[in-house]
């Protein structure tokens, strides 16, 4: 396994006397995309800004790459480079002034490294322009540029394709891959987007309410929520059918929905042998389907997320 | 690893450059100067008119000749004894070496622009170099990648205090260079060796003369821009101070705006107010002392004065330290 670059303990942040986030913990290893999803307000950024020494924790601990960002703040934060909501730059500066400016801040970097950096982001022809003549994307790359400029373990970016175009945000995400892969960069995302993270990601932490609900990689939460199957009774046989289910052993879960509903956790191979069971039962049944689960179900159930959905589980049964 | 304290402050000196904020003060300098130079010729010019083409030799000669005589006087106290010798002393002097006191200069200019310009005019100048300085990072969010360097807040914020410093030094000296300059094309570049009186005292609410000396203008005018810099960096300061406390450069710039004008208004009217004095904003027209004008309130004196500022900007300092180094940063 590899190393360990970001390990966070029992975080907790209060802000006017209320707690919002509590207890996080993870850890992100060098060469792994590790996602940060939650819907918003659930304490994404908060997080985001103890990481990188912006907000100061009320408890727990952050270590990068073993140093503690509190009593090792140069060192920890030296191996940090990140862009936290939109990459801000000195518009009133060229994008060479822009990293001249932070490589002066970080010590030890030289001409050539900027260069490289400019290079590798491809604004080689535009970086003696104003950054304020520079579009979105540009100023994303320039973004990256700047918390790459000093060979960082760690790359943390916060809902880093906000504003982007679908261009943009496929080539960002090229980017964040090759650098994981290629440079064996830790890099840390924080997404209210589902499908980005989806394809980004090896690994996701969910987080809601500032708890942390859910750690794991992006197969094996979905291979969680599986094997679900969608049963929907007559009105009046609702009872009976679930009845019926909660009784059958491997039935491991069963959540009464609405208009009928009844979602099971079983093997999707055996759904005609409980079929059979249901009529022998007498409940009829009018609709059974085997959903195929996405991360965005995945992500609703876990957060409480929609309203619609959140009434939804009310019913919920475990056996 | 790590950044050096210099390094910081070419950074601060180049964001501040690259904002045109040295610019726009200079140009502030080099509009108004003349214009003060202009109105200054006015006046002079009203004045030869109305005294005539009179020969301002034997006009001194003729005050020379009456202080003689009120000397000569033998019921007059001994401190006004001593007060119309070093008058004498001046106006004889003015006579050999052929200065004409009333005529303006190149110098003389100078110093009468600091005298008018210490109280109101220059510390707005300061607020304009220094009000931004730390509220702009924080609204336009390069704070955050201020911050998340691997340098520590206390010399973040010390490197913009040095470059305050810096920039405060060099826009006095400006007004000075400017002001000698652009006056010195109408009033002639002359008068740096010319006496000036100074020393006044101020004891019971009198003005005590028995101390006062001449002093050549140059050492006057070093001693008043010297002064004068100090008032600028004291404004300077509070400002920074305010800059960490506002999020944005319009409230900065209104509550300082309003710090100074109402000091200006205070000194007019709060001679019966005691406890005024203790503001920074009535204590900021500082050259006065050195003039020997009476204090807008009783009990001020030179060192009360700079005491009085010492201790502003010395809490100021620690408030803007105190809060930037530990606030957290929220959008």
């Amino acid at each position: 396994m590899a190393d360990v670059v970001l390990s966070v303990a029992g975080l907790v942040k209060a802000i006017g006397g209320k707690r919002i986030i509590h207890d996080i913990t993870f850890e992100v290893r060098a060469g792994e995309v590790f996602g940060f999803l939650g819907p918003n307000g659930a304490g994404k950024t908060t997080t985001i800004r103890m990481l990188v020494g912006l907000a100061a924790p009320d408890g727990g601990d952050i270590l990068i790459g073993g140093e503690s960002l509190r009593n090792q703040f140069s060192r920890a934060i030296s191996q940090v480079g990140c862009i936290v909501e939109n990459p801000e730059l000195y518009k009133f500066m060229t994008g060479r002034e822009n990293l001249e400016l932070f490589a002066r801040m970080s010590g030890n970097i030289t001409t050539e490294r900027i260069d490289e950096v400019v290079e590798f982001v491809d604004l080689t022809e535009a970086i003696d322009e104003k950054v304020k003549t520079y579009s979105l994307g540009m100023r994303q790359r320039l973004g990256i540029a700047q918390a790459l400029l000093h060979k960082p373990k760690l790359l943390i970016l916060d809902e880093p394709t906000n504003g982007l175009d679908p261009a943009g945000i496929r080539e960002l995400r090229q980017f964040i891959r090759k650098l994981a892969e290629e440079e064996g960069l830790a890099v840390f995302i924080s997404s209210h987007l589902l499908s980005e993270i989806e394809m980004m990601c090896d690994r996701v932490a969910i987080i809601s309410k500032g708890r942390v609900i859910s750690v794991g990689s992006v197969k094996s939460l979905m291979e969680q929520f599986a094997d679900q199957v969608d049963f929907q009774f007559t009105e009046r046989s609702v009872d009976q059918g679930v009845q019926v289910l909660r009784q059958i052993p491997y039935v491991t879960e069963v959540w009464t929905l609405t208009e009928g509903h009844v979602k099971c956790k079983m093997d999707v191979e055996r759904i005609g042998e409980l079929n059979q069971s249901l009529v022998a039962a007498g409940a009829e049944v009018i609709g059974i389907a085997s959903k195929t689960v996405t991360l965005e179900d995945l992500f609703l159930t876990l957060t409480g997320g929609g309203d619609a959905h959140g009434s939804e589980h009310a019913g919920t049964h475990s056996k | 690893m790590g950044a050096s304290m210099l390094g910081l402050i070419q950074n601060e000196t180049l964001k501040l450059m690259r904002r045109r904020r040295f610019l726009v003060v200079i140009l502030i300098l080099a509009v108004l100067i003349p214009i003060f130079t202009y109105a200054q010729f006015k006046t002079v010019q009203t004045a030869q008119e109305r005294l005539g083409t009179s020969d301002w030799r034997s006009l001194l000669q003729q005050r020379i000749v009456d202080n003689q005589n009120r000397l000569a006087s033998s019921r007059m106290p001994e401190e006004w004894r001593q007060w119309l010798k070093i008058q004498i002393a001046q106006q004889q002097y003015y006579l050999d070496h052929n200065i004409d006191p009333s005529a303006p200069s190149g110098v003389t200019f100078s110093r009468g622009f600091m005298d008018q310009a210490v109280g109101l005019f220059l510390p707005m100048i300061i607020v304009v170099l220094a009000v931004d300085l730390v509220s702009s990072e924080y609204s336009e969010g390069t704070i955050k990648l201020l911050l998340t360097r691997p340098v520590r807040r206390w010399k973040v914020l010390a490197s913009k205090y040095l470059t305050l410093i810096l920039f405060v030094s060099l826009t006095v000296l400006s007004a000075l260079i400017m002001s000698y300059v652009i006056s010195g094309v109408v009033f002639g570049y002359v008068g740096w060796d010319m006496p000036v009186l100074t020393g006044f005292q101020v004891v019971g609410g009198e003005l005590d003369t028995s101390t006062v000396f001449m002093l050549p203008q140059w050492q006057y005018i070093l001693l008043q821009y010297g002064l004068s810099w100090f008032v600028c960096l004291v404004v300077g300061t509070i400002t920074l101070m305010v800059s960490v406390l506002v999020r944005t450069t319009a409230a900065g710039m209104g509550i300082m705006m309003a710090a100074l004008i109402s000091g200006t208004i205070l000194t007019q009217m709060a001679q019966s107010w005691e406890q005024a004095k203790y503001l920074f904003n009535v204590n900021l027209q500082i050259t006065d002392y050195l003039a020997g004008s009476l204090p807008p309130i009783q009990g001020m004196s030179l060192p009360f004065s700079l005491t009085v500022l010492s201790v502003w900007g010395i809490v100021s300092l620690i408030v803007a330290f105190m809060v930037f180094t530990r606030r957290d940063v929220t959008s």
